[in-house]
């Protein structure tokens, strides 16, 4: 009796943890994010949302005022769509949380890689078009070694003051 | 491959410590406060030497800027156990903060003392905290910190001189302490140049460097203060 009433506690301990991650993973971003749609469906490239990438250090997260281009109509049964909205409707920004970060002490620059080194997005990023869901982690574990093989696949300056700062 | 050097003309330097100031906001290098600089903890990647000559009152002060020499016969890299202080292509004497034990041998085989070892994690007040440079990583404690010769504004400037088809411009990459100098008395630029202005001032008769006699050989010049 006894160990069945703690098989049935164990089993609802391991249900609520379960139901605490599925939860945590699906509000880790405040938007349901569609990569694919968007590539798909809407035909859009990187580069249309990700618009600093060919030119800047850091990528850029689209936000209401990349958004707000095309989702200004409330009028919608996709309630992710709808949370779009309001946010371009109240003026507020997306609250995206960062999920790429690079160390403070390493110069990563999506110009040095995109424009000059002619990198697909899908080398670090993974096939992100086939992406249903937002990010919730990195496609990659950002290191050193990651990086270091690469450079010397493609010949590239492995000098440490290259990129340590 | 570019060689960089640093000249700086002690007949132009007034010794206002601008050079101080840009580098310790540049390179958000910690202000540790009276009581660990009392200590001898006191941080600076550029500091002024101030010389004094004569009795009172005919006293003669003198002021001597001290960057990171960057040396070409290093002794502080032949020390290090782990590789985190090493001379690149370009003759900058590198120090790879996350790559550093802090095991100080090379503060002790720096015949400049240069280095300063970073006792106190990096801890600003909220107003500065905002204001930190963030080109520049904010070191741990327990490493060991000199002057980079502003690395991070070079690799900016590669960068753009690349997506331009070109090399980098004289004056396009300056550190924090040669941009900041109002009298100009710190000239930068590539010594393997014999065009560019610190090739010309290293072959005036002023010239010396530190500590000449002991062969490490600074590729941080000193022009002379005139009689």
């Amino acid at each position: 009796m006894v160990s069945r009433r703690k098989f049935y506690l164990f089993l609802f301990v391991f249900l609520l943890f379960l139901g605490i991650v599925v939860w945590a993973q699906k509000n880790f971003q405040p938007v349901q994010y569609n990569h694919k749609l968007h590539v798909e469906d809407a035909g859009l490239s990187c580069t249309d949302c990700h618009v600093n990438v060919e030119t800047h250090e850091r990528a850029s997260i689209p936000n209401i005022a990349v958004c707000g281009d095309c989702h200004d109509d409330p009028e919608t049964d996709n309630a992710e769509i709808k949370k779009v909205v309001s946010y371009v409707q109240e003026e507020s920004r997306i609250p995206w949380q960062t999920v790429h970060r690079v160390r403070d002490y390493a110069y990563f620059s999506h110009r040095r890689h995109v424009t000059l080194g002619q990198l697909e997005c899908e080398t670090c990023h993974g096939n992100v078009s086939a992406r249903e869901l937002p990010f919730e982690k990195p496609y990659v574990e950002i290191n050193m070694s990651w990086c270091i093989d690469c450079h010397e696949q493609r010949a590239v300056t492995t000098d440490c003051y290259a990129c340590h700062r | 491959m570019a060689k960089w050097g640093m000249v700086i003309d002690l007949n132009k330097c007034t010794g206002c410590a601008e050079c101080v100031a840009a580098c310790k906001t540049e390179n958000n290098i910690a202000i540790v406060g009276k009581e660990q600089s009392e200590m001898g903890r006191t941080m600076l990647w550029m500091d002024i030497l101030t010389l004094y000559e004569g009795k009172y009152p005919d006293v003669k002060v003198r002021y001597l800027p001290r960057p990171c020499l960057h040396c070409d016969n290093p002794p502080c890299i032949k020390v290090c156990p782990v590789r985190a202080t090493y001379k690149n292509e370009e003759g900058i004497i590198a120090q790879v903060f996350p790559q550093c034990i802090g095991c100080r041998y090379c503060m002790a085989a720096c015949p400049y003392t240069v280095k300063c070892f970073n006792w106190t994690a990096p801890d600003w007040p909220d107003e500065m905290a905002a204001a930190l440079n963030p080109d520049v990583s904010a070191r741990p404690a327990g490493i060991v910190e000199k002057c980079t010769f502003c690395i991070h504004r070079l690799q900016k400037a590669k960068e753009q001189a690349a997506v331009e088809k070109r090399d980098i411009r004289p004056g396009e990459y300056l550190p924090a302490c040669a941009e900041s100098c109002p009298t100009r008395a710190i000239s930068f630029g590539d010594l393997d140049d014999p065009k560019s202005e610190v090739s010309g001032l290293i072959r005036s008769p002023r010239m010396f460097r530190l500590l000449e006699e002991i062969g490490t050989e600074p590729k941080v010049y000193y022009l002379s203060e005139s009689e």
